[in-house]
This record gives structure tokens, C-alpha cells and sequence, in this order.
């Protein structure tokens, strides 16, 4: 009994901070808008309108809240997968900025290969989904091997194939796929889509085949880094390098691991992104989500569940932003704006978390300067 | 010379878990060599720390110079000329030594609206002060060419060009030699002359005894007492400061050694820098047998032992454990053959100070039944070996099992490694310093425990710079010269003299 109000007390004191953080952001945000002469209590409907979490006053035809609300899904599930990507690396101690060409490339791959077939769906999403892991995984993997046998850092090689892979794309996109009006390339199948098309009150809409994955890899990840061997070892490379080699485990091997399994993780979030939520590619452009996803898995404390939790606030602002523009007026970067500030707040958790405690302290001695000439007295009694 | 210049009253500051400073009060005189006593985690730095404002006590009060005063940051300390030099140095590794006395408080020359750092002006300032109390430095050395004793000379220095008045040293003789050590306490002789203040915090008897006036000893966060060191014995110190009567004598029993269980012959190690660090070296270590390899830092003892646990590539020699050649092995084959290492450096090589001491406890046997199954980590099993070895090896942590490492003391975090190693029962024992920067209980502690191992007919090899230590512990003396051996020989057949000797390359 004890244990468990321990345990409740914990994750409780646990999401203290983060909300005090994410507050904090609200705030700041709010000036900003009010400096800009806008409501900020319109600018957060908005955001959470755009994202199908609150009713807009009216729709378009064959449209509604739940149309919003699954496209928010089908973008928020690449995002979990990013940052989850990102999360792995750092576990081992490595910065693997490299995600969004991580997922640009099994993106292309999989549209190449399947999205411009006619396989069925239950053909080509299992395929997708292999070809997210493949070619994301064999480009971490080649990042991390660069890094143990080479010692080259990560981060020059991550950037490094972004370029490659950016313009590598380009050019096939450009030269065999590209539409002819948008001169982005020619949306893939329908079926090839991790889309389930649905319909529900007059309002139509696509079920992300993908979050059921997320979920699925959110809670295997939370298993392997907390209660396997394997996770043990990479946390206490990430953590150690030195002393891991010296208690036996090989350093490179894991170095290796890691970065393959964050490069698999970037290459689900390709797959779900490109066939799932943007269905064509713009030729030479790297998506921000794989950028954002840095900041994502920060936020999400570097931990599985956290990375799901940062996932949705984040792509909140960020799914919202185009709708709160168009109706409030205020520029949709503000997105950006917030998320930066969030971003910072929650670099500051551990100055909150310090800042808590010295307040709490205060409060106690002031308490037991109250209280202590009646104690005083008791122990002359 | 009795006025006070520093006054502690009933100072009380806690941790999680832990009451690091319980209502201490002192006082410290202008002028005077003050030295802190007190074991591991006793409470000498935290209440240091707080003079120097880096910790906001609980409860109590400080008074500098007869005021009260609240000290916030360490810029509120530097403003009542109180400096600190710490144990591990705050220097800029690519700075000159100038541009890190200087940073923070840097000389501005102003033409107009023009301004910059007068750099010229302020290495003149370090020359002069630098003669003055006699700490030889070159202002315009970049700190990373120096070595550790001169880096301490320029925290010294950085202090006194700040005007500071009240300077306090957290153990600064824990990375010096006793050449440098000898060197350092001439200095705070120098500094007392020029009528400053010196705190000394240690767990060193020898050096109170040598320089300090008066002496607090803490235990377990409370003040023992105030002592003047010269009418007390550093007997009476030692015992004062662990709390019971110490008996430092070790009780070590003839035996007869067993088989050969290392043996390392001609070895031959180069650095990452392409330099011969280990060169030509033999010896062999039998069941029951300490074989101690002594020597001055940095002679090569500590790459022989890299070399035998496999954290470094030997280029020509042979390594056998057993009779069984593992030269090639990985260093995770090492363990499982029979390899405990304890390592130099414990907190960059023996622990991942962010892991709990729970996960430390099981580094390198997580991967085992019944640790993990099938890959499967069991929390019950780490849970259950954490709390018999603290019980066994008498851990002291805040949060018990779950404690993080880098919370805990020094002294503690070795215990924890000692416990860790011990437990794997291998047959060969590696102790690198194994006492370095621990107090006297400790080292009591851990030398019994070393000698409990070789009687249990393991073979033990200590590489230690504490002469004595070594004398006091090996069956079997090695020294260590330029990566050579020079000379090997039973303890018996050795005296202080001729180890040292030895030490310095002297050869009969």
C-alpha cells in the first residue's frame, strides 16, 4: 500500500515539472500574441480546431471533427516514430540529426517500388513497413559503423547523407516521377497508403494504419531499454563509455545497434509520412518533422512514453497551425515560435525542479520557526 | 592573532536521505592554517561549500568578519575575499594560465569607447604575485601543457589575484606527489606569513601535523571537536576521526603459496601516442600471493594492468592466466576466465556514476543468470544482490539500492566496486590505488579485505604509489621504472629505503 502511494507519488512528482514547463510556454506564448494584438485564448482553439480536438464553427461538406482529428493522427504518427528515433540515439550517447534523410530515403524506396504499383493493401503495407526498416536501419547502421570503425561523428555523417539523399532523390524524382502540373512526384496508389478510409456522420476520413504500429514500438522500445539486457547495454554505453568497455561490453557493437535501430525507427516515420499522411514528395525538400523530432524526444525526457506524450502536444501546434492562421490571423510560424519556447522550458526542468524544492524548503523552515518554541518547550518538558 | 575572522554557527544542511552537516559551529582565526578532518562523506566539502556559497545552509548562521552574512553564489564568497580551490580544477584546458586568472574579472584598457582586455598588464600582475609567494608559473603557458601540480598553482593564484583573504583547499594533495605535496604545503606556510587566512580540507594526518594550527573533526556530519594538532597525536586524531580506537596494524599470516595463476612475460605495451609505456616486462603472481608493483606515477604500472584486464593492445608478450594464453581474449572472455579489476580511476572507469547502485552492483554480470533470462532483465535478482552486498560490504547511500552513484561519497562508491569485483570470485585480483583519496577507516577496511582474498589462495596484483601500502600489504615487491621492471624480490628481503631508491631509478 505504502509502496504503491510511493509509486503514484512519484509519477506524480514526475509530470510536475513538465507541466509547470508546458505552462510556462502558454504564458510566454500568450504575451507573444497579445504583443501581436490578438486574442491568445482564439490563437489556442485554433490550434486545437486545426487539430480536430475541438469543434469548429462550421464545416465543408463531407467534412468534420473527426476528419481533422485522423488527419492529426496520420502526421502525429510519424512524429512519434521520429522522435522516438531520435531517443534511441541519445540513449546510446549519440545525436543522430540525420532523421529526416533517414526518412526520406525509405520514403522514395517505398513509393518507387510499391506506391506507383497496384499491389493490394494488405500486400504493400506489410512490404512498406519492411522497407522502413531496411533502408532506415541500414542507413543508421552505416552512421554508426562510420563512428566506431572511422570515428567519424554522427552528426557529420548524418548531415552529410542528408544532402546525398535529398538530392539523390531529386533527381529520379525530377527526371522519372515528377507530376507534370505540381512538379512534385506523382502521389502514390491509394491502396499503397497506411490509410483506412472511413466514414462516420457525413464526415469522411483516414484511419492511420501506422499509430497502431507507433503504439505497438513505443511500448517494445519502453521494454528493451528497461528490461533487457540489450537495453542495459546501450544506456550504459550512452552513459559510460569507459566504464561499459571496462566491464566487458564491446562498445562499437552497440554504438553500431543503436544508430541502426534509431535509423529503423526514422524509416518507420518515413514510411508513415510519405505514404500516410503526405503521399508525394517535393523534390530536394527534407521535412521539418524530422528536425522537430530532436526537440520532441528532448521534451519526451529521452524516454519512450515521454516521446508519445511531447508527440502530441507538439504536433498539436503544429497540425493546428494552418486553420489558426487562416481564421485568427496570426502568422502559422507562431508554431515554431511555441514550440521553441517549450523547447527551452523544458531544457530548464531541472532549474524548475531545483527552483520547487528550494520554495518548498522555505516554506517548512518558515513553518518550523513557527513551530519551534512550542517544540522548544516540549523537549524542556 | 586570535581575532576571528570566519564564524559557523550552528550550521545544519541535508540531503535526500542524508544530513551531511548536523548543527556544526566553528570558528576560525585570522591568520591561521585550519584544517577540516573527517572520513568520506563525513561533511568537510559540504560545509566548505557553503561557506563558499555554492550550498544555502538549512539552519544557521555565518559570520565574516564579525557581520552576518548570506552567501548565495560564490560571487557573494569572492566579494568577502573568501577563495576556493577545488579538488577537481575549474580551468579553460586551452587558456593561457593569464587568460584564466583574468576570466570573469577581466582588466579593461578603454581608448574612447574602445575597450579590451589588458592582458599584458594582468601577466605582469601574476608574474609579481607568482614571485611573491613563491608559486613558479609562466603567465603565458597554455593550462593543457601543464601538469597537475602547476594547474593547482594557477587555481592558487587565481584566488590571490582576486585579493582573497580566506582561501580554502578541498584536499589538495589527493593528485600530487609527494615531491609536489611537500612543495604545496611550503606555499600555505607562505601564504600564513603573508597573513592569510587557510582552510585545509583532508583526511591526511601527516600534513595537519605538518602545517595546521588548529584542527575540527567531523564525523558523520556533526563537529567532533576543535583540536590544537600540536599537543594532539595523530593517533588520537585518527581515532577521533573514525569515531572508535583504530587498530591500524594488519594481522598478515606466513603461507605458502599455491600454483601459478599469472603470467605475463615480456610484455610490451604502447600508448596511443605510439609511446613504449610497458617495456619487457615479466612477473608472475601464485594463489595466496600479493604481488605489489610499486613506483612513481606514471611509470607504466597501471598500462600493465590495462593490459592484463585487455582495456589496452599489447604489442609483444604473453599473458597467460592459468596456464591458458589470453592476450587474444576480449575483456569479457577476461572476466568470465577469472579477471577482477579494480580500476585507477573509479569514477571514469569503475562506474556509470548516472546508473543506480543497484545497476553498478551488476555491470558485469547482468548478462547471467540470474540476472537476466533469455535477455530479460530481473529486477528481483539486482534487487536481491544489491542489498546483501550493502549489507555485507557495508555501503553507506541515501536511497539505499537505488541511490545514484554519483550521489554517494568516494570512499562508498570504492566499497561498491571492491564488493562488485570481489563478488565475481576470480582468481586473479587487480587493484589499481585502491585506496586513493579515501580516509583512514576506509583504507583499513579495504586492506583487510584485500588481505581476506589472499588468504582465500586468490592471487592479487596491487599497483599502488603509496609506499607504504605497499610494504604493508605485499608478499612480493616489483618496481617500477620507465615501463621496466627493475627490480623484483620477496618483501622480506626489501627495505623502505631500497624500494625508493629503486623508485627513482637507482639501480646498486
Amino acid at each position: 500500500m505504502n509502496k504503491f502511494s510511493s509509486r503514484v507519488r512519484s509519477a506524480l512528482s514526475g509530470l510536475l515539472v513538465p507541466s509547470i514547463s508546458i505552462a510556462l510556454t502558454l504564458i510566454v506564448a500568450s504575451v507573444i500574441v497579445l504583443l501581436l494584438g490578438k486574442n491568445p485564448i482564439e490563437v489556442f482553439l485554433g490550434f486545437l480546431r486545426g487539430s480536430g480536438l475541438v469543434f469548429k464553427p462550421r464545416y465543408a461538406g463531407g467534412q468534420g471533427i473527426l476528419t481533422d482529428f485522423f488527419s492529426y493522427l496520420s502526421i502525429l504518427t510519424p512524429m512519434i516514430f521520429a522522435s522516438l528515433g531520435v531517443m534511441m540515439g541519445m540513449r546510446a550517447g549519440l545525436f543522430n540529426i540525420g532523421v529526416a534523410g533517414q526518412m526520406l530515403l525509405p520514403g522514395f524506396l517505398a513509393s518507387v517500388l510499391i506506391g506507383y504499383s497496384d499491389l493490394p493493401s494488405y500486400l504493400a503495407w506489410p512490404i512498406i513497413i519492411i522497407i522502413g526498416l531496411v533502408a532506415g536501419g541500414a542507413m543508421g547502421a552505416l552512421i554508426g559503423f562510420l563512428k566506431h570503425r572511422f570515428n567519424i561523428h554522427e552528426v557529420v555523417t548524418s548531415i552529410m547523407l542528408n544532402y546525398i539523399i535529398s538530392y539523390v532523390t531529386a533527381f529520379f524524382i525530377n527526371t522519372y516521377y515528377a507530376d507534370p502540373v505540381t512538379r512534385n512526384s506523382r502521389p502514390v496508389s491509394e491502396a499503397s497508403r497506411l490509410l483506412i478510409p472511413g466514414q462516420a456522420g457525413g464526415a469522411r476520413f483516414d484511419l492511420p494504419v501506422g499509430l497502431v504500429v507507433a503504439l505497438l514500438v513505443i511500448f517494445v522500445m519502453r521494454f528493451l531499454l528497461d528490461r533487457t539486457t540489450v537495453g542495459f547495454r546501450i544506456n550504459a554505453v550512452g552513459l559510460n563509455k569507459d566504464c561499459a568497455r571496462y566491464a566487458g561490453i564491446n562498445v562499437g557493437n552497440n554504438v553500431v545497434l543503436a544508430m541502426a535501430m534509431s535509423g529503423m525507427l526514422a524509416g518507420l516515420a518515413g514510411v508513415t509520412y510519405y505514404l500516410g499522411f503526405a503521399n508525394n514528395m517535393v523534390p530536394k525538400e527534407l521535412v521539418s518533422l524530422g528536425y522537430d523530432s530532436i526537440a520532441v524526444a528532448v521534451l519526451g525526457n529521452v524516454a519512450p512514453v515521454g516521446c508519445l506524450f511531447a508527440s502530441i502536444l507538439v504536433t498539436i501546434f503544429q497540425k493546428g497551425s494552418v486553420y489558426m492562421s487562416s481564421n485568427v490571423g496570426v502568422p502559422k510560424d507562431i508554431a515554431s515560435v511555441i514550440i521553441g519556447i517549450l523547447l527551452m522550458f523544458s531544457a530548464s526542468g531541472l532549474y524548475i525542479e531545483e527552483t520547487l524544492q528550494r520554495l518548498r524548503r522555505r516554506s517548512r523552515s518558515k513553518q518550523d520557526a513557527k513551530t519551534d518554541p512550542d517544540k522548544a518547550e516540549e523537549e524542556r518538558a | 592573532m586570535t581575532e576571528t575572522i570566519v564564524e559557523l554557527r550552528n550550521i545544519t544542511k541535508r540531503f535526500p536521505g542524508i544530513v551531511a552537516n548536523d548543527d556544526v559551529t566553528l570558528d576560525i582565526r585570522k591568520g591561521e592554517i585550519f584544517a577540516l578532518l573527517g572520513e568520506n562523506g563525513a561533511g568537510k566539502s559540504t560545509l566548505m561549500s557553503i561557506l563558499f556559497g555554492m550550498y544555502e545552509p538549512d539552519e544557521g548562521q555565518i559570520f565574516v568578519r564579525g557581520e552576518e552574512v548570506r552567501l548565495t553564489s560564490s560571487k557573494d564568497a569572492a566579494a568577502l575575499n573568501i577563495g576556493m580551490v577545488h579538488q577537481h580544477f575549474k580551468l579553460v584546458s586551452n587558456y593561457t594560465i593569464t587568460e584564466n586568472i583574468v576570466l570573469g574579472d577581466e582588466p579593461l584598457k578603454r581608448l574612447g569607447p574602445l575597450s579590451w582586455v589588458d592582458l599584458k598588464g594582468a601577466s605582469k600582475k601574476i608574474r609579481a604575485l607568482s614571485l611573491e609567494y613563491g608559486l613558479e608559473v609562466n603567465p603565458d603557458d597554455k593550462i593543457e601543457d601543464l601538469q597537475v601540480s602547476t594547474q593547482q598553482r594557477v587555481e592558487i593564484l587565481k584566488m590571490l589575484y582576486r585579493d582573497a583573504e580566506i582561501l580554502i583547499f578541498d584536499e589538495p594533495t589527493s593528485v600530487l606527489t609527494p615531491q609536489e605535496i611537500e612543495y604545496l604545503l611550503e606555499i600555505m606556510e607562505e601564504l600564513r606569513r603573508g597573513g592569510k587566512t587557510i582552510i585545509l580540507i583532508t583526511h591526511k594526518l601527516e600534513e595537519i601535523k605538518r602545517v595546521a594550527d588548529r584542527c575540527a573533526i567531523l564525523l558523520h556530519g556533526k563537529l567532533v571537536g576543535v583540536y590544537d594538532v600540536a599537543t594532539t597525536t595523530t593517533q588520537r586524531m585518527a581515532n577521533l576521526m573514525v569515531g572508535k580506537e583504530l587498530d591500524t596494524t594488519l594481522d598478515k599470516t606466513e603461507h605458502d603459496f599455491g600454483e601459478v595463476v599469472l603470467d605475463v612475460s615480456d610484455l610490451t605495451v604502447y600508448n596511443e601516442q605510439k609511446v613504449k609505456v610497458v617495456d619487457n616486462v615479466s612477473l608472475r603472481v601464485r594463489q595466496g600471493e600479493i604481488l605489489a608493483i610499486a613506483g612513481v606515477s606514471g611509470n607504466g604500472q597501471v598500462d600493465i594492468a590495462d593490459a592484463i584486464a585487455g582495456l589496452q593492445h599489447i604489442s609483444a608478450g604473453s599473458i597467460s592466466l592459468k596456464g591458458e594464453e589470453i592476450s587474444r581474449l576480449s575483456i569479457k572472455d577476461r572476466i568470465a576466465r577469472g579477471i577482477s579489476y579494480i580500476p585507477e580511476d573509479r569514477q571514469k572507469d569503475g562506474l556509470v556514476m548516472d546508473l543506480t547502485l543497484r545497476d553498478n552492483l551488476a555491470i558485469k554480470t547482468f548478462d547471467r543468470e540470474p540476472f537476466s533470462k533469455k535477455g530479460v532483465l530481473q529486477p528481483e535478482a539486482f534487487e536481491q544482490q544489491a542489498t546483501d552486498l550493502i549489507k555485507r560490504y557495508d555501503i553507506r547511500s541515501g536511497q539505499g539500492s537505488q541511490t545514484t552513484t554519483r550521489s554517494m561519497s568516494g570512499g562508498n562508491q570504492q566499497k561498491a566496486i571492491i564488493a562488485r569485483e570481489v563478488e565475481l570470485d576470480s582468481d586473479l585480483l587487480i587493484f589499481v590505488q585502491p585506496t586513493r583519496g579515501l580516509d583512514v577507516g576506509a583504507i583499513a577496511n579495504i586492506h583487510q579485505q584485500i588481505l581476506e582474498q589472499r588468504d582465500k589462495g586468490k592471487a592479487i596484483l596491487l599497483v599502488s604509489l603509496e609506499l607504504d601500502e605497499v610494504l604493508a600489504l605485499a608478499d612480493t615487491i616489483c618496481v617500477a621504472f620507465r615501463g621496466q621492471i627493475l627490480k623484483t624480490d620477496s618483501a622480506k628481503n626489501l627495505s623502505k629505503e631500497e624500494v625508493g631508491q629503486y623508485m627513482m631509478g637507482v639501480t646498486q
